[in-house]
């Protein structure tokens, strides 16, 4: 195994090697389609080029042939239609090796080329890709890296695990799209002559496989997997073959990571990093990390993380939006200092979700929060326009969230669709006339509404006035009905019930009911007025409730009197 | 609906999270992880793990069909009687 830098990829290697075994393919094989593949380029005249592959040695010929012609690459992180239309202007030619979306079949390009290019090295400060990522405004974001400062970071890699990796096959769960997939599971390898499958293996099982076919192997992971592994599954069995795990793109929970520990004898290698900046930080099991080779770690005075290393363009500090807290064993992560969340590894920017579900013809406000009750997912607190209360007060809860959902979807993820929804009458803010991610999230965490709300309250004559609203939320219009939500009668009984204990001081409890009318329902954001009157000679509680002037409802409680 | 596959809808609710569904509203024949529900990959880890955990019951790592028993809620029925009873 002998090192090749990545710039020198394409020359003609002094001994060929493997780069993968199934199917079996060789350094100058994939040199040939990629030479291949440049020369379509080349007749193209592309300049700019949006890559997506399922394939990772698909997506190295993509790149570096498009370097061989001194293209651009736009690394696409996913073919959602509106990451699509992001890109309108920005390139040229969008290449690709599936039917998720309408790209240019890189196979086809290959074969219709007509003579390969030559092999040469390639100008590692002037190739350069862009990986995209949400920006902490909401806008997506292009982030410029160059072929020297990826060849830096995957030189460090090496320096750092290279010895305990050895010959190991390398395998991966998480997508090559992205910095951390493309690094560690197709440009590390290339350069040291490891072997990698090119397949992203999204599940245990496949994992587990390939492990059993090679004498060892290494596997590029996620939390999100990794926090999941089926107990059942042979993994001690593997101790010998399974020599390292990564993790990265997000926390790893300690349990998860001790449990891997257990079972293979080492804890996952996790690394602490971000697409503007490559990797940061690792550590294995324990909260502290150690920067890597290369970088320099400090705080600003909000405790925010600033980095500065040979994989940033030079002379440049990142500021990163986690506070961090430096000691002697190394550097802890405190808490994020934005409105970027991390679900399953995936950077959701919340404010981005929001400004699109604002554009819906019924919403006014909106804001999103992260639960991590059970799996974790996305929750919306909504304010409707008038239009969006007709919605709901006709079609029912379920239908309105649905159409927003809709909304979002091709937006986003199928994963940061809101699965949890509040509809409020207005976002509540605190004395800084803000609302906190914290007061979002515990709204989010709130049971839905099981009383009325009570506006005000008066006395006269005719008993005690209470001026109620019916929650837009109310729990019991799920199932009361689910397209047609109405109060049920018997809530408005409870209502009076507890109402007369709360405001008419009613002790005893109830024995009985006359003369109970329904004549109106009760729909969501009504507004009536509930009156009570206690005649306590007969022990009955009145009731009436009227909306718009209107009767709804009226009775009488018999009241039974517990001190008898 | 057999109670199977009530079953295995509730479960799905429950284990992912779903607000405002009831098992009725989950058709067994509609395909689970497309547009449909709106589920994930992470559901199907999740939901994998749920399966196995409360038919106690193995995904055997190599099968083809794994992905065919997790079409929908009639094939994950079919498959989960088939291995309780093996």
């Amino acid at each position: 195994m002998s090192w090749i830098n990545l710039h020198e990829l394409l020359l003609a290697p002094t001994h060929d090697r493997l780069l993968c075994q199934q199917p079996e393919l060789s350094l100058s094989q994939w040199q040939a389609r990629t030479l291949r593949l440049a020369a379509s380029l080349a007749e193209c005249n592309s300049q700019r080029i949006a890559l997506h592959c399922l394939d990772a040695l698909n997506l190295a010929s993509g790149l570096f042939a498009a370097w061989r012609v001194g293209a651009e690459v736009y690394l696409l992180s996913d073919v959602q239609p509106a990451s699509l239309a992001n890109l309108e202007g920005r390139a040229d030619l969008c290449l690709g090796d599936h039917q998720q979306a309408p790209l240019t079949d890189i196979e086809q390009l290959i074969a219709n080329a007509h003579e390969p290019l030559a092999g040469q090295a390639l100008a590692a400060e002037q190739a350069c890709l862009w990986v995209c990522t949400s920006g902490s405004s909401g806008q997506p974001k292009q982030i410029r890296k160059t072929l020297a400062q990826l060849a830096a970071e995957v030189q460090v890699l090496e320096q750092l695990w290279g010895a305990q990796l050895g010959s190991a096959q390398i395998l991966g769960s998480v997508a090559t799209q992205h910095l951390y997939g493309l690094l560690f599971r197709l440009l590390w390898p290339m350069a040291a002559g490891r072997c990698l499958h090119p397949l992203q293996l999204g599940y245990p099982e496949d994992v587990l496989a390939q492990v059993q076919r090679q004498p060892r192997s290494a596997w590029v992971a996620s939390p999100a997997l990794l926090k999941r592994l089926p107990e059942h599954l042979p993994w001690s069995a593997q101790r010998e073959r399974l020599c390292s795990v990564f993790s990265s793109g997000g926390p790893l929970p300690a349990s998860a990571s001790a449990q891997v520990a257990d079972w293979l004898g080492h804890a996952p290698l996790e690394i602490y990093g971000s697409s503007e900046t490559g990797g940061i930080a690792w550590r294995q099991g324990g909260e502290y990390w150690q920067a890597l080779p290369g970088v320099a770690l400090s705080a600003d005075e909000s405790g925010a993380l600033q980095v500065r290393s040979a994989f940033l363009p030079a002379g440049h500090c990142e500021v990163m939006a986690d506070q961090v807290a430096f000691a002697p064993q190394g550097m802890r992560l405190l808490q994020r200092l934005d409105r970027i969340v991390k679900l399953e590894e995936k950077r959701i920017a919340l404010p981005a979700l929001e400004q699109r579900l604002e554009q819906h013809p019924w919403v006014a406000e909106c804001r999103l929060g992260l639960i991590e009750a059970g799996r974790a997912h996305l929750g919306a607190l909504v304010v409707l326009n008038t239009a969006g209360r007709h919605a709901l007060r006709n079609g029912g809860r379920r239908a309105l969230t649905d159409a927003l959902r809709k909304h979002l979807h091709g937006h986003c993820e199928n994963l940061a669709l809101p699965r949890r929804w509040r509809l409020l009458e207005q976002l509540p803010v605190n004395a800084q006339g803000k609302l906190g991610q914290a007061q979002i999230n515990a709204l989010l965490l709130a049971e839905r509404p099981r009383h009325a709300e009570v506006l005000n309250q008066h006395s006269s004559a005719d008993g005690l006035h209470l001026q109620l609203r019916i929650p837009l939320d109310l729990a019991h219009f799920s199932g009361h009905f689910p397209a047609t939500p109405v109060v049920p009668g018997v809530l408005l009984i409870d209502w009076a019930i507890d109402f007369g204990r709360q405001y008419l001081q009613l002790a005893g409890r109830f024995s009985g009911m006359e003369v109970i009318k329904f004549q109106r329902l009760l729909r969501p954001g009504d507004e009536p007025v509930m009156t009570l009157r206690f005649d306590a000679a007969k022990g009955k509680l009145h009731f009436a409730v009227r909306c718009a002037d209107e009767p709804c409802a009226s009775g009488r409680i018999r009241w039974e009197s517990t001190d008898v | 609906m057999s109670q199977l596959e009530q079953e295995i809808k509730t479960l799905i609710i429950e284990s992912l999270g779903l607000e405002d569904m009831t098992p009725s509203d989950i058709d067994s024949q509609a395909v689970l992880f497309g547009d449909g529900l709106g589920l994930d990959s992470v559901d199907a880890l999740e939901l994998g793990l749920a399966i196995q955990k409360r038919y106690g019951i193995k995904i055997d790592a190599e099968s083809k069909d794994t992905r065919e028993h997790f079409r929908n809620v009639a094939s994950l029925a079919a498959f989960v009687s088939q291995h309780r009873s093996a």
